[in-house]
């Protein structure tokens, strides 16, 4: 206990200093103002934003990035809701009930329940890192590729369990979604695989690219057929920036579940933290009393993941610091400016570089406090955005996406590749499919397809393996289990159906 | 979820028009010949020409009116996914596979390529005996010129600058709306350039080009030049002895 203590407040008193605060101030500002653009991703916010830090001593520097971090996933939080473009991976579920609350007029509730409840699950996630930092780093250790594998597929009867509609359209969105997750290079040989030649594929299809299409430019030629009453993003009166008592007392239980599991998860090296926001979403989902609600404006539907992300974020600090290894884009950025700062990622960073540590850790809480400060007045500020009529907000954000993809890889063909994905965005609305569950199929595929092989390997061709490794067959029956409570619906209205005939 | 799904018990399920089904029908039939032409240059083609050949058969079915489409939307949605699967076999048919207990890098993409089109086939059986909502008619004019707008702007963006290409994406893309203004659209689209230049030129530092180069009309053309050249080549790679 008074460990922990020791080494939080070796962490505070190293990060606060007015000169750190201002630099966080500063951080976070930018990082939401660009995050905030629709086209602008997570990644390349941070990208983008940082240069700015490099002129500044190691620690100031790390204060500020960690502001733009925070800034930039509640930019990214913040599109998601207004314009129902994710920013990144973990924006994916925000998208569904977050842009259903601004539709009704609510989304200053929604942004500022995602903005505390946000702040909450960091607080909670800090202390988490502080007390349980080394025995944490021993149980992610007990992940081999099996359980990897069982955790990914885990994860995507999740992402077919949050979808709306059909269950089994569901599962066939994930699987195209794992297909084009496969375009690029292979893992092991390097040899295209399904590229055609084309030089611009050989990375893979990049997320960036079918998100935008799909959910943006989709979207704007959605809305274009439709009659002009219906087309305001903002159809009924905005009512009240802030969330209301009910409001909180509703979403105090998705933010604390949330928060345990994004804490859990995200200390799973390698993409515990993007299943986090959806396994938070469909937990609320499968415990609510009326699940219904949920993709047509439920608070706890955007409290729960957002809580779960950042809870995610703060513990997957455990295995990056710890073990090296990055979960995802974003974090990869932070480590390698962290490493230009001089904190190199080992199992010895936690004793030998201590100040340095927990001054990082101390850091990330202080960006998460900055964001809530200045993004609480900010609300109304988006929210007034909203109210640009439609014929002059499409084209902007169009032009946003386009402007932002290409600064990803000054590659013309990727902004091509949007377009295409418009279309078959827009193909994906007239046949009601979903698009969520491709995109997190999407990213989940090169993960899975790695740890499958790499399971296999280690097997030599033994498929039962993922059964009879307890924790990876406990995670395979939880699936299955799942996904029969799913389909058992369907299976008993079929039942009713025959029986009445 | 599933409950609140099986889509129009209630809704009266008129049947199709002959000329839906004669569209649908023909655009399922076309595509499927392609890809049972495209087995003919990969190894092993047997497993796709077969199921390329059944789904021909349904496409000729679906004119032919044999076929029962009682759920548009499922039925061909169903469909698409399975072509799209055919093509993900086809594809990757010439990546290698298993080598004993190690995964090649054919094994995982035509893995879940059939387990796609047996969910495709699966969601088409459901459209073809359980009733569905008709699919909504495809409109052209907005999202032809939202992607042409987009296009606009990939090919302009580099030959031309930042500058010309955001303003003219701007420009027809807000054409697709029927609630355009003229003035109106001309000032906003001014105003949104400036202020993209000014956020991701001088805040942010981006390297942006935002003047047209030199011989820009000639960078274009060279663009358009390498795409279909590009687009040849590809060609030529699926069908040997093109020149």
């Amino acid at each position: 206990m008074s460990e922990l203590l020791s080494n939080l407040a070796l962490g505070f008193g190293v990060a606060f200093s007015p000169m750190n605060i201002l630099f966080c101030l500063l951080g976070a500002l930018v990082g939401t103002l660009v995050g905030v653009l629709p086209g602008i991703g997570t990644v390349a916010t941070i990208a983008m934003l940082l240069p700015i830090t490099f002129g500044l001593p190691p620690v100031g520097a790390l204060i500020m990035l960690a502001g733009i971090y925070y800034g930039a996933q509640y930019g990214g939080s913040t599109t998601s809701v207004l314009v129902n473009i994710p920013g990144e991976a973990t924006s994916v579920v925000t998208c569904l009930d977050g842009h259903q609350m601004a539709r009704q007029g609510r989304a200053g509730a929604a942004l500022a329940i995602a903005a505390i409840g946000s702040f909450f699950a960091g607080c909670v996630a800090t202390v988490l890192v502080a007390a349980l930092g080394a025995p944490l780093t021993s149980l992610a250790l007990l992940f081999g590729p099996a359980e990897y594998f069982s955790l990914m597929v885990l994860g995507l009867i999740f992402a077919v369990v949050l979808a709306k509609g059909s269950v089994v359209k569901a599962i066939a969105m994930v699987m195209t979604g794992l297909l084009m997750s496969m375009v690029g290079s292979d893992l092991e040989t390097g040899a295209g695989r399904m590229t055609f030649d084309i030089a611009e594929l050989a990375d893979g299809i990049g997320f960036t690219n079918i998100a935008m299409g799909v959910f943006g430019f989709a979207e704007i030629i959605r809305n274009l057929e439709l009659p002009s009453e219906s087309r305001d993003i903002v159809s009924s009166k905005v009512t009240g920036l802030m969330p209301t008592r009910k409001d909180l007392i509703d979403s105090s239980g998705a933010i604390a579940r949330g928060t345990v599991l994004g804490s859990l998860l995200g200390i799973l090296p390698g993409g515990g933290a993007v299943i986090a926001s959806f396994a938070a979403y469909t937990f609320e989902k499968r415990i609510s009393r009326d699940p219904s609600r949920f993709g047509k404006g439920a608070i706890e539907g955007v409290a729960a993941p957002e809580s779960a992300n950042n809870a995610a974020a703060q513990t997957a600090f455990i295995p990056l610091l710890t073990l090296g290894i990055p979960p995802n884009a974003v974090m990869a950025l932070m480590v390698g400016a962290m490493t230009i700062h001089g904190i190199v990622p080992g199992p010895q960073v936690m004793t030998k570089q201590p100040e340095l540590f927990w001054g990082m850790i101390a850091s990330m809480w202080l960006g998460n406090l900055m964001l809530v400060i200045i993004n609480l007045p900010l609300v109304g500020v988006w929210v007034t955005l909203l109210r640009v009529p439609y014929r002059l907000l499409f084209p902007s954000i169009i032009v946003f996406c386009c402007i932002g993809i290409y600064s990803i890889n000054n590659s013309p063909t990727d902004v091509m590749i949007s377009a295409m994905y418009g279309v078959v965005g827009y193909w994906l609305i007239k046949h009601d499919f979903e698009a969520a569950p491709m995109l997190l199929g999407f990213v989940l595929g090169p993960l899975m397809e790695e740890n499958l092989r790499r399971a296999m390997l280690i097997a030599r061709g033994d498929a039962t393996v993922f059964f009879t490794r307890p924790i990876s067959g406990g995670l395979l029956a939880v699936s299955i289990l799942l996904l029969i409570l799913a389909l058992l619906p369907m299976i008993r209205k079929r039942r009713e159906e025959v029986f009445v005939e | 979820m599933a409950e609140d799904v099986q889509p129009s018990r209630n809704a009266p399920h008129v049947d199709e028009p002959p000329t839906d089904r004669l569209r649908g029908g023909l655009i399922i039939t076309v595509v499927s010949v392609l890809l049972v032409l495209a087995t003919f240059y990969i190894s092993s083609p047997t497993v796709p020409r077969v199921m390329a050949i059944l789904v021909a058969v349904v496409g000729v079915g679906i004119i032919a009116g044999l076929v029962p489409v009682r759920g548009p939307q499922d039925f061909y949605g169903g469909l698409a996914l399975v072509l799209l699967g055919i093509f993900a076999i086809i594809a990757s048919a010439e990546l290698p596979g298993q080598r004993g207990f190690a995964f090649g890098p054919g094994t995982a993409p035509r893995l879940f390529a059939i387990i796609l089109a047996g969910l495709g086939a699966a969601i088409t059986l459901v459209g073809m005996f359980s009733d569905g909502p008709r699919i909504e008619k495809y409109k052209i004019r907005g999202p032809a010129l939202v992607i042409f707008a987009i296009s606009l702007f990939a090919a302009l963006i580099r030959p031309f600058g930042l500058v010309i290409a955001t303003y003219l994406a701007f420009i027809v893309s807000i054409t697709g709306s029927k609630e355009m203004r003229w003035i109106e659209s001309l000032i906003a689209a001014a105003a949104m350039t400036v202020g993209c230049v000014l956020l991701f030129v001088y805040l942010l530092n981006l390297p942006f080009q935002l003047w047209p180069q030199a011989n820009a009309p000639q960078l274009l053309l060279n663009q358009f030049a390498d795409l279909f050249k590009n687009v040849f080549l590809l060609l030529q790679k699926l069908v040997p002895g093109l020149k």
